[in-house]
């Protein structure tokens, strides 16, 4: 295998299932007058990307052919096509990695991720971004103020996830909120929901050593609930009862996937609460469904970002409102990747960053 | 040599010619190249004309005229899935770059009336067999229309005051009527356009002319409180007239007159709905205590937005609005300045002026 130094754009490609190869990769152009050519410096590792990894598809998305990892990354400007206005060699970007085609109603609504043509990094079958280089269009490249570093840039997707999951949820000033998980997005959405002014945050998980994180992070005004083997009313009638919250909270966000959570979501909120769906699980779950009518819940999915959510996720840490960089646990060089990954497949640390090759 | 495409140009103010500019050639594989077949004439390009600019929108170079029109597709580029040469289409006209907005007929961009005329494959509209290229010029207007219906949250069940009988405030009529609306009220000072909503158009439920001041008896002209004060009066007569109580929930002026303005934020029901779709002078006198008070919505509409084009075309292909009854003058491209003319002299007759493409 070619050392790095003998490589154009060295690549952390999965070639098979489970099979993680490095692969030089031809350096990508410019091919649109509004395209940005990238040095990647930093990509966290999402769990979208450990499951390609070992599962090989995620719902219809399957991976036919070797695909680069990665999308949660930033990076540095090398080279500009002849229509941008805003960015020059050697400014730090945060890398939005998902572009429309910006043609469809969807698109010219605003609501750019549901966009049947969208070009997302490592979705089959884009390549991600855990290489050397990678093109974005400008207008998908947010440019770091200097206190800012590339580190933080990188946490800039996972928190526009979580942005765009308190803005489906509606939360209001003073409102209470559940978040049920407390993994990299379920602890970005209790900051994101802090920052909106909650007053009660209740972090739930099976995991209490997130737990103790996440009190922390989003402290003071978020306790914890560690979920028992009871039924999801009662762990929600608990949860209630602990926290003091009343008929109930306004918001519930499920961002883990799991059944028990998503069913004790639906029993924690008051009649009229907000529900969102941000986490993945299993395609179908038993769901309470008399309980969604009956207190005329409003339920919304969560996918991704739309208009604004990257530019508020860049604005939430440069004014110092969310502190990103406690949630990276540790940096590896980029040839120790496939150790950071297997990290986080077994369940180590939060926030694990891989440096881009040099 | 560049094949022929003759243009209706604007070169400096009040200077009109027809010349003749290149023919646009695909360079983008979303693009198609249309005839242009049919093009109606709309206030603002009247506007540019006589006065070179609408607020910051300056007229510096020449430019093409028109934006309301409809032609057969010539030419397609290599990604475009929705059309194919032959098809008829209503050209919606304003293009974001997708990064930023180009409208035609706005400087520095030029406009429709061309023989020939690039944009983007995602808006054109294929138009059914059975409507016109006229039906489909028109469409620009009554998208005008179902916008300003949408920003003021038109609903079924509703009543709706529109303040101008004139292209806009018609059609504006007529897709409220189309969405169910309960009770349209128009409102005009020309009885033979009062006509045209109750009549011919069958827009409106109910018409109304507000009676001018009464003249003061030394003759004076009136204040400013004045004229106020009988702005609030006339909307009283309006919901004694109609019945309307408290007021509709939604009124929309469609004049940009400062008398209608006033009056129509008069008329609005606590928590009611005003929209501003009528362009008159950059400054009036408001209402701003009655807008609190009565906790109003205020709304700006302006063009059109997502999804709005195609909702217009549908409006006319199923005959629910009929806007080619609002063409009142028709004339071959080498008479376009004489309807421009036609459009700036105005008048209760006229209401849509069509030119056609260049044969």
């Amino acid at each position: 295998m070619a050392t790095q130094t003998e490589t154009k754009n060295n690549s952390f490609i999965l070639s098979g299932p489970k099979n993680i190869i490095y692969e030089d990769r031809p350096v990508p152009e410019l091919k649109d007058p509004y395209d940005v050519l990238l040095q990647v410096n930093f990509t966290g590792i999402c769990g979208s990307d450990i499951h390609y990894w070992q599962h090989g598809k995620i719902g219809d998305y399957v991976v036919k052919d070797p695909m680069v990892l990665g999308h949660e990354s930033s990076g540095t400007v090398l080279e500009t096509g002849s229509s941008v206005k805003s960015l020059a060699k050697g400014d730090r970007v945060a890398m939005e990695p998902g572009v429309p085609c910006r043609r469809c109603v969807r698109c010219k609504e605003g609501f750019y991720n549901l966009c049947q043509d969208m070009a997302f990094a490592a979705t089959p079958p884009y390549d991600g971004t855990l290489a050397k280089y990678y093109v974005l269009p400008e207008d998908f490249c947010y440019k770091l103020p200097e206190h800012v570093s590339l580190e933080e840039g990188a946490l800039l997707e996972p928190l526009a996830v979580a942005v765009h999951i308190t803005r489906q949820s509606n939360i209001k000033h003073g409102n209470t909120v559940v978040v049920f998980g407390a993994g990299p997005v379920g602890i970005l959405c209790a900051a994101v929901a802090k920052s909106l002014g909650a007053s009660k945050i209740v972090s739930v998980d099976i995991n209490q050593e997130r737990l103790k994180f996440i009190k922390k992070f989003a402290e003071p005004i978020t306790t914890t609930y560690v979920s028992q083997k009871i039924s999801a009313q009662e762990n929600a009638a608990n949860i209630i009862k602990e926290n003091d919250l009343g008929e109930g909270a306004d918001v519930a966000i499920d961002a883990s996937g799991a059944e028990p959570s998503i069913q004790a979501a639906i029993h924690v909120l008051r009649k009229g609460g907000s529900y969102v769906q941000g986490g993945m699980g299993r395609d179908e779950c038993t769901f309470p469904i008399m309980a969604a009518c009956t207190k005329e819940l409003k339920i919304s999915g969560s996918f991704r970002y739309s208009q604004g959510d990257y530019q508020t996720a860049l604005n939430l840490v440069s004014n110092g409102d969310v502190k990103v960089k406690d949630v990276i646990s540790r940096k590896v060089s980029f040839q120790d990747a496939l150790q950071a990954f297997e990290d986080i497949r077994d369940g180590k640390g939060i926030k694990v960053l891989i440096g881009g090759p040099e | 040599m560049s094949e022929q495409n003759q243009s209706f140009i604007l070169r400096a103010i009040k200077d009109v010619a027809i010349g003749n500019i290149s023919k646009p050639q695909i360079t983008d594989p979303h693009d198609i190249i249309v005839q242009i077949g049919q093009t109606g004439i709309c206030g603002s390009d009247v506007h540019y004309w006589q006065r070179g600019r609408i607020g910051d929108f300056v007229l510096n170079s020449p430019i093409v005229l028109g934006h309301e029109s409809a032609g057969v597709v010539t030419e397609v580029g290599s990604s475009v899935k929705n059309l194919k040469i032959g098809d008829k289409v209503a050209i919606e006209p304003g293009v974001p770059c997708r990064h930023y907005t180009v409208f035609a007929a706005t400087p520095p961009h030029n406009g429709t009336l061309s023989k020939f005329y690039k944009t983007a494959s995602d808006y054109c509209y294929k138009l059914p067999d059975h409507l016109t290229l006229e039906d489909g010029a028109l469409c620009e207007p009554v998208a005008v229309a179902v916008q300003i219906c949408k920003v003021g949250n038109v609903k079924a069940g509703q009543t709706i005051v529109v303040f101008g009988c004139g292209p806009i405030g018609l059609l504006v009529q007529s897709v409220a009527k189309s969405y169910a609306a309960k009770k349209v009220i128009g409102i005009d000072l020309s009885q033979s356009r009062l006509d045209l909503a109750s009549s011919v158009l069958n827009s409106a439920d109910g018409v109304f002319m507000p009676p001018p001041m009464p003249k003061k008896e030394d003759g004076t002209s009136h204040t400013t409180d004045e004229e106020s004060e009988h702005s609030a009066k006339v909307a009283q007569l309006i919901k004694d007239k109609f019945d309307l109580g408290q007021g509709p929930e939604v009124v929309i002026d469609a004049t940009g007159a400062q008398s209608c303005i006033q009056t129509g934020v008069h008329l609005c029901k606590k928590g009611g709905t005003y929209v501003q779709a009528g362009m008159g002078r950059e400054n009036v006198v408001f209402p701003i205590t009655v807008a609190c008070i009565r906790d109003l919505t205020i709304r700006g509409s302006i063009r059109y937005t997502a999804g709005v084009y195609p909702q217009a075309v549908d409006l006319v292909a199923c005959g629910k609005v009929q806007p080619q009854k609002l063409i009142t003058h028709r004339y071959k491209f080498e008479e376009a300045e004489q309807a421009f003319e036609t459009v700036r002299r105005g008048g209760e007759d006229v209401l849509k002026v069509m030119i056609e493409g260049v044969q």
